[in-house]
Protein backbone atom coordinates (compact mmCIF):
# COMPACT_ATOMS: atom_id res chain seq x y z
CA UNK A 1 0.00 0.00 0.00
CA UNK A 2 1.31 3.66 -1.02
CA UNK A 3 0.20 7.11 -0.50
CA UNK A 4 -1.74 8.00 -3.84
CA UNK A 5 -1.24 11.96 -4.25
CA UNK A 6 -3.98 13.95 -3.08
CA UNK A 7 -6.04 16.23 -4.88
CA UNK A 8 -6.83 20.08 -3.81
CA UNK A 9 -10.18 18.97 -3.02
CA UNK A 10 -9.37 15.95 -1.13
CA UNK A 11 -6.57 17.71 1.04
CA UNK A 12 -9.28 21.25 1.61
CA UNK A 13 -11.49 18.21 3.18
CA UNK A 14 -8.48 16.72 5.09
CA UNK A 15 -7.85 20.39 6.62
CA UNK A 16 -11.49 21.05 6.82
CA UNK A 17 -12.48 17.74 9.46
CA UNK A 18 -9.26 17.85 11.14
CA UNK A 19 -9.98 21.68 12.08
CA UNK A 20 -13.47 20.81 13.31
CA UNK A 21 -11.53 17.98 15.22
CA UNK A 22 -8.79 19.81 16.52
CA UNK A 23 -10.73 22.46 17.61
CA UNK A 24 -13.05 20.57 19.43
CA UNK A 25 -9.86 18.84 21.77
CA UNK A 26 -8.69 22.76 22.32
CA UNK A 27 -12.20 23.44 23.55
CA UNK A 28 -11.73 20.27 25.68
CA UNK A 29 -8.17 21.21 27.06
CA UNK A 30 -9.01 25.13 27.18
CA UNK A 31 -12.08 23.94 29.75
CA UNK A 32 -9.68 21.97 30.98
CA UNK A 33 -6.87 24.48 32.36
CA UNK A 34 -9.48 27.14 32.48
CA UNK A 35 -7.76 29.44 29.83
CA UNK A 36 -8.65 30.28 26.10
CA UNK A 37 -6.59 28.11 23.75
CA UNK A 38 -5.19 29.03 20.51
CA UNK A 39 -4.95 26.50 17.76
CA UNK A 40 -2.95 27.29 14.38
CA UNK A 41 -4.94 26.18 11.05
CA UNK A 42 -3.68 22.58 10.78
CA UNK A 43 -1.07 22.18 8.63
CA UNK A 44 -1.57 18.61 6.02
CA UNK A 45 1.56 17.19 4.59
CA UNK A 46 2.89 14.71 2.78
CA UNK A 47 6.61 13.61 4.78
CA UNK A 48 9.36 10.78 4.37
CA UNK A 49 8.73 8.43 7.81
CA UNK A 50 12.08 9.35 8.64
CA UNK A 51 12.36 13.05 8.85
CA UNK A 52 9.92 13.41 10.62
CA UNK A 53 11.05 13.92 14.09
CA UNK A 54 13.50 16.39 12.66
CA UNK A 55 10.14 18.27 11.76
CA UNK A 56 9.51 18.66 14.93
CA UNK A 57 12.37 20.42 17.12
CA UNK A 58 15.61 19.15 18.01
CA UNK A 59 16.00 14.99 18.54
CA UNK A 60 17.21 15.76 22.34
CA UNK A 61 15.15 18.23 23.80
CA UNK A 62 12.66 16.71 26.41
CA UNK A 63 9.03 16.78 25.86
CA UNK A 64 6.08 14.57 27.14
CA UNK A 65 4.89 12.25 24.39
CA UNK A 66 1.33 10.85 24.99
CA UNK A 67 0.43 8.03 21.93
CA UNK A 68 -3.15 6.58 21.14
CA UNK A 69 -4.45 4.38 18.29
CA UNK A 70 -7.33 4.86 16.22
CA UNK A 71 -9.59 1.74 16.33
CA UNK A 72 -12.84 1.30 14.30
CA UNK A 73 -13.99 1.82 10.74
CA UNK A 74 -10.37 4.22 10.40
CA UNK A 75 -6.90 3.65 11.66
CA UNK A 76 -4.18 5.14 12.58
CA UNK A 77 -1.64 7.01 15.76
CA UNK A 78 -2.59 9.98 17.34
CA UNK A 79 0.65 11.43 19.31
CA UNK A 80 0.51 14.56 21.20
CA UNK A 81 3.32 16.22 21.99
CA UNK A 82 4.13 18.87 24.60
CA UNK A 83 7.59 20.66 25.42
CA UNK A 84 9.21 19.98 29.17
CA UNK A 85 8.68 23.41 30.49
CA UNK A 86 4.27 23.08 29.06
CA UNK A 87 3.94 19.58 30.58
CA UNK A 88 5.26 21.09 33.49
CA UNK A 89 2.80 24.04 33.37
CA UNK A 90 -0.58 21.80 32.90
CA UNK A 91 0.14 20.21 35.65
CA UNK A 92 1.19 22.97 37.99
CA UNK A 93 -2.27 24.34 36.33
CA UNK A 94 -4.58 21.13 36.82
CA UNK A 95 -2.49 20.20 40.14
CA UNK A 96 -1.65 23.29 41.53
CA UNK A 97 1.53 21.87 42.33
CA UNK A 98 4.61 23.61 42.96
CA UNK A 99 6.80 24.12 39.75
CA UNK A 100 10.13 22.89 40.97
CA UNK A 101 8.44 19.01 41.59
CA UNK A 102 9.90 15.90 38.77
CA UNK A 103 7.25 14.99 36.60
CA UNK A 104 8.06 11.18 37.29
CA UNK A 105 5.83 10.20 39.43
CA UNK A 106 2.35 8.70 39.42
CA UNK A 107 0.18 11.16 39.74
CA UNK A 108 2.07 13.43 36.97
CA UNK A 109 1.96 10.45 34.56
CA UNK A 110 -1.78 9.84 35.08
CA UNK A 111 -2.52 13.38 34.80
CA UNK A 112 -0.63 14.01 31.52
CA UNK A 113 -2.33 10.36 29.90
CA UNK A 114 -5.57 11.57 30.84
CA UNK A 115 -5.05 15.36 28.91
CA UNK A 116 -4.09 12.95 26.00
CA UNK A 117 -7.31 11.10 26.30
CA UNK A 118 -9.63 13.76 26.59
CA UNK A 119 -8.08 15.63 23.00
CA UNK A 120 -7.84 12.52 21.59
CA UNK A 121 -11.73 11.34 22.29
CA UNK A 122 -12.90 14.76 21.50
CA UNK A 123 -10.85 14.70 18.38
CA UNK A 124 -12.51 11.92 17.10
CA UNK A 125 -16.04 12.20 18.40
CA UNK A 126 -16.13 14.86 16.18
CA UNK A 127 -14.31 13.67 13.41
CA UNK A 128 -16.51 10.70 13.80
CA UNK A 129 -19.45 12.92 13.91
CA UNK A 130 -18.72 14.84 10.88
CA UNK A 131 -17.52 10.99 8.82
CA UNK A 132 -20.17 9.43 10.50
CA UNK A 133 -17.87 6.77 11.31
CA UNK A 134 -16.90 5.26 14.86
CA UNK A 135 -13.85 5.76 15.93
CA UNK A 136 -12.08 4.98 19.38
CA UNK A 137 -9.30 5.79 20.90
CA UNK A 138 -6.88 2.89 22.50
CA UNK A 139 -5.49 3.38 26.32
CA UNK A 140 -3.21 6.15 25.69
CA UNK A 141 0.22 5.55 26.42
CA UNK A 142 2.92 8.07 27.89
CA UNK A 143 6.65 8.69 27.55
CA UNK A 144 8.73 11.43 28.80
CA UNK A 145 12.02 11.33 27.19
CA UNK A 146 14.17 13.10 24.43
CA UNK A 147 11.79 14.05 21.48
CA UNK A 148 13.68 11.60 19.22
CA UNK A 149 13.29 8.35 21.09
CA UNK A 150 9.52 9.67 22.21
CA UNK A 151 8.75 9.83 18.10
CA UNK A 152 10.83 6.97 17.07
CA UNK A 153 7.91 4.17 18.15
CA UNK A 154 4.96 5.86 16.83
CA UNK A 155 7.03 6.05 13.34
CA UNK A 156 7.83 2.59 13.88
CA UNK A 157 4.82 1.68 13.46
CA UNK A 158 4.20 2.89 10.42
CA UNK A 159 7.56 2.41 8.73
CA UNK A 160 6.56 -1.27 8.57
CA UNK A 161 4.85 -1.16 5.58
CA UNK A 162 5.42 2.79 4.42
CA UNK A 163 8.09 5.11 3.50
CA UNK A 164 5.71 8.13 3.20
CA UNK A 165 3.00 9.36 5.39
CA UNK A 166 0.39 11.61 6.08
CA UNK A 167 0.83 13.94 8.89
CA UNK A 168 -2.02 16.29 10.11
CA UNK A 169 -0.19 18.26 12.45
CA UNK A 170 -1.61 21.71 14.95
CA UNK A 171 0.33 23.54 17.52
CA UNK A 172 -1.54 24.85 20.08
CA UNK A 173 -0.64 27.22 22.91
CA UNK A 174 -2.92 28.56 25.78
CA UNK A 175 -2.61 32.16 26.59
CA UNK A 176 -3.73 33.23 29.96
CA UNK A 177 -1.95 36.62 30.02
CA UNK A 178 -0.56 36.54 33.23
CA UNK A 179 0.92 32.87 33.11
CA UNK A 180 3.43 30.84 31.18
CA UNK A 181 2.77 29.83 27.47
CA UNK A 182 1.78 26.38 27.06
CA UNK A 183 2.33 24.96 23.90
CA UNK A 184 2.18 21.52 22.48
CA UNK A 185 1.95 19.22 18.73
CA UNK A 186 -0.70 17.58 17.62
CA UNK A 187 -0.32 15.07 15.22
CA UNK A 188 -2.24 12.34 13.34
CA UNK A 189 -0.73 9.65 11.03
CA UNK A 190 -3.65 7.95 9.56
CA UNK A 191 -2.81 4.51 8.00
CA UNK A 192 -2.67 4.72 4.12
CA UNK A 193 -5.77 2.64 3.45
CA UNK A 194 -7.68 4.59 6.23
CA UNK A 195 -7.37 7.65 3.86
CA UNK A 196 -9.30 5.71 1.12
CA UNK A 197 -12.36 5.63 4.47
CA UNK A 198 -12.13 9.02 5.20
CA UNK A 199 -12.07 10.62 1.97
CA UNK A 200 -15.60 8.60 0.70
CA UNK A 201 -17.04 9.48 3.95
CA UNK A 202 -16.38 12.96 2.79
CA UNK A 203 -17.14 12.17 -0.34
CA UNK A 204 -14.49 13.18 -2.21
CA UNK A 205 -12.80 10.08 -4.24
CA UNK A 206 -9.40 10.27 -6.20
CA UNK A 207 -9.72 11.88 -9.38
CA UNK A 208 -9.79 9.22 -11.94
CA UNK B 1 39.56 19.21 15.20
CA UNK B 2 37.67 16.07 14.64
CA UNK B 3 34.79 16.20 11.79
CA UNK B 4 30.99 15.09 13.87
CA UNK B 5 28.83 13.67 10.92
CA UNK B 6 25.49 12.98 11.85
CA UNK B 7 23.59 9.52 11.43
CA UNK B 8 20.05 10.22 11.09
CA UNK B 9 17.17 7.53 11.20
CA UNK B 10 17.19 4.86 8.80
CA UNK B 11 20.93 6.38 7.71
CA UNK B 12 24.30 5.09 7.82
CA UNK B 13 27.58 6.29 7.55
CA UNK B 14 31.39 4.33 7.15
CA UNK B 15 34.34 6.68 7.63
CA UNK B 16 38.08 6.22 9.17
CA UNK B 17 39.97 7.67 11.98
CA UNK B 18 39.80 11.08 12.57
CA UNK B 19 36.21 10.94 12.45
CA UNK B 20 33.30 10.95 15.28
CA UNK B 21 29.82 9.75 14.21
CA UNK B 22 26.77 10.60 16.36
CA UNK B 23 23.13 9.51 15.99
CA UNK B 24 20.27 11.60 18.55
CA UNK B 25 17.76 10.81 20.24
CA UNK B 26 17.39 6.73 19.61
CA UNK B 27 13.95 5.46 21.51
CA UNK B 28 13.10 1.63 20.12
CA UNK B 29 15.74 2.26 17.24
CA UNK B 30 18.96 0.20 17.39
CA UNK B 31 22.43 2.11 16.78
CA UNK B 32 24.56 -0.22 15.64
CA UNK B 33 28.38 0.43 15.82
CA UNK B 34 30.92 -1.80 13.80
CA UNK B 35 34.75 -0.98 14.17
CA UNK B 36 38.14 -2.14 12.56
CA UNK B 37 40.78 -0.96 15.46
CA UNK B 38 43.47 -2.07 12.97
CA UNK B 39 42.39 0.40 10.45
CA UNK B 40 40.23 2.80 12.59
CA UNK B 41 37.58 2.40 10.30
CA UNK B 42 34.24 1.85 11.23
CA UNK B 43 30.54 2.75 10.65
CA UNK B 44 26.97 3.84 12.09
CA UNK B 45 24.02 2.96 11.69
CA UNK B 46 20.49 4.30 13.28
CA UNK B 47 17.81 1.37 12.23
CA UNK B 48 14.13 1.41 13.10
CA UNK B 49 12.88 -2.21 12.07
CA UNK B 50 13.68 -5.80 12.80
CA UNK B 51 13.92 -8.65 10.07
CA UNK B 52 15.82 -7.88 6.71
CA UNK B 53 14.61 -5.52 3.58
CA UNK B 54 11.59 -7.43 1.91
CA UNK B 55 12.29 -8.37 -1.59
CA UNK B 56 12.38 -5.20 -4.33
CA UNK B 57 12.68 -3.13 -1.54
CA UNK B 58 14.09 -0.14 -2.91
CA UNK B 59 13.84 2.48 -0.10
CA UNK B 60 16.81 3.00 2.61
CA UNK B 61 18.68 -0.33 3.85
CA UNK B 62 19.49 0.95 7.14
CA UNK B 63 15.80 1.67 7.77
CA UNK B 64 16.09 -2.54 8.75
CA UNK B 65 18.35 -3.58 11.15
CA UNK B 66 20.01 -6.28 8.89
CA UNK B 67 19.89 -4.32 5.78
CA UNK B 68 21.99 -1.67 8.15
CA UNK B 69 24.28 -4.34 9.45
CA UNK B 70 24.99 -6.00 5.83
CA UNK B 71 25.72 -2.54 4.37
CA UNK B 72 28.50 -0.95 6.54
CA UNK B 73 29.90 -4.66 6.10
CA UNK B 74 30.01 -4.58 2.44
CA UNK B 75 31.39 -0.97 2.66
CA UNK B 76 34.24 -1.77 5.42
CA UNK B 77 35.25 -4.87 3.27
CA UNK B 78 35.58 -2.81 0.23
CA UNK B 79 37.32 -0.17 2.38
CA UNK B 80 39.80 -2.56 3.05
CA UNK B 81 38.83 -4.41 6.47
CA UNK B 82 39.32 -8.18 7.00
CA UNK B 83 35.88 -9.23 8.83
CA UNK B 84 37.88 -10.90 11.47
CA UNK B 85 39.08 -7.54 12.71
CA UNK B 86 35.27 -6.17 12.87
CA UNK B 87 34.02 -5.81 16.08
CA UNK B 88 30.19 -4.38 17.25
CA UNK B 89 28.73 -2.89 19.67
CA UNK B 90 24.77 -2.06 19.99
CA UNK B 91 22.76 0.57 21.77
CA UNK B 92 19.11 1.80 21.98
CA UNK B 93 15.83 -1.34 21.92
CA UNK B 94 13.78 0.17 24.26
CA UNK B 95 10.62 0.35 25.01
CA UNK B 96 9.57 3.45 25.43
CA UNK B 97 5.77 3.57 25.71
CA UNK B 98 5.19 1.64 28.88
CA UNK B 99 2.11 -0.46 27.84
CA UNK B 100 -0.06 -2.41 31.08
CA UNK B 101 -0.77 -5.69 29.19
CA UNK B 102 2.13 -5.61 26.82
CA UNK B 103 4.48 -8.86 26.67
CA UNK B 104 8.51 -7.18 27.04
CA UNK B 105 9.83 -9.13 24.59
CA UNK B 106 7.36 -8.85 21.94
CA UNK B 107 8.24 -5.03 21.69
CA UNK B 108 9.66 -3.74 18.78
CA UNK B 109 12.98 -2.39 20.70
CA UNK B 110 13.79 -5.93 21.87
CA UNK B 111 12.76 -7.39 18.58
CA UNK B 112 15.73 -4.44 17.07
CA UNK B 113 18.13 -5.90 19.29
CA UNK B 114 17.70 -9.49 18.82
CA UNK B 115 18.06 -9.07 15.10
CA UNK B 116 21.10 -7.10 15.77
CA UNK B 117 22.70 -9.98 17.71
CA UNK B 118 21.37 -13.05 15.35
CA UNK B 119 22.85 -10.85 11.64
CA UNK B 120 26.17 -10.01 13.86
CA UNK B 121 25.93 -13.67 14.76
CA UNK B 122 25.70 -14.80 10.88
CA UNK B 123 28.46 -12.72 9.54
CA UNK B 124 30.93 -13.91 12.89
CA UNK B 125 31.28 -10.23 14.10
CA UNK B 126 32.00 -10.16 17.52
CA UNK B 127 29.39 -8.25 19.67
CA UNK B 128 32.09 -6.58 22.47
CA UNK B 129 29.60 -4.66 24.27
CA UNK B 130 25.63 -3.10 24.24
CA UNK B 131 23.72 -0.91 26.62
CA UNK B 132 19.88 -2.05 25.36
CA UNK B 133 16.66 -2.00 26.33
CA UNK B 134 15.17 -0.32 29.17
CA UNK B 135 12.64 3.10 28.65
CA UNK B 136 15.14 5.38 27.89
CA UNK B 137 16.09 7.63 25.24
CA UNK B 138 19.75 7.61 23.89
CA UNK B 139 22.10 9.83 22.17
CA UNK B 140 25.23 7.64 20.74
CA UNK B 141 28.63 8.88 19.66
CA UNK B 142 30.94 7.05 18.46
CA UNK B 143 34.69 7.82 18.28
CA UNK B 144 36.39 6.33 15.63
CA UNK B 145 39.98 6.93 16.71
CA UNK B 146 39.30 4.43 19.64
CA UNK B 147 36.35 2.53 19.38
CA UNK B 148 34.59 4.24 21.96
CA UNK B 149 30.63 4.55 22.14
CA UNK B 150 29.52 7.42 24.27
CA UNK B 151 26.16 6.74 25.17
CA UNK B 152 24.27 9.77 26.55
CA UNK B 153 20.54 9.77 28.34
CA UNK B 154 18.37 12.28 30.47
CA UNK B 155 18.02 10.29 33.09
CA UNK B 156 20.96 8.13 33.66
CA UNK B 157 23.42 10.31 32.16
CA UNK B 158 27.13 9.13 30.45
CA UNK B 159 28.57 6.09 30.02
CA UNK B 160 31.41 4.92 27.57
CA UNK B 161 31.15 1.49 26.47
Amino acid sequence: MTLKPLSARQLDALREVSNIGMGHAATALSQLIGETVELHVPCISVAEIVRIPALLGRAEDLFAGITLQIFGEARGIILLLFPQQSAQQLLIRLLGRPADEPICDELSSSTLKEIGNILASAYLSALGNLLHMSLIPSIPLLAYDMLGAVADRVLIELSREEDLALLVETEFHGRAPTEEVIRGHFLILPDADTLDVIFDAANVGYEK
Amino acid sequence: MKSRERVGIAEFRVVRYPGILISYGLGSCLGIALYDSYRQQGGLAHSLLPGSCPPGFSGRPAKFVEGAIRSMFVELLAAGSEPRHLTAKLAGGANMFASPNAVEEDNIGSRNVRTGREILNQLGIALVAEDVGGRHGRTIEFDLATGALQVRSLRLGELII
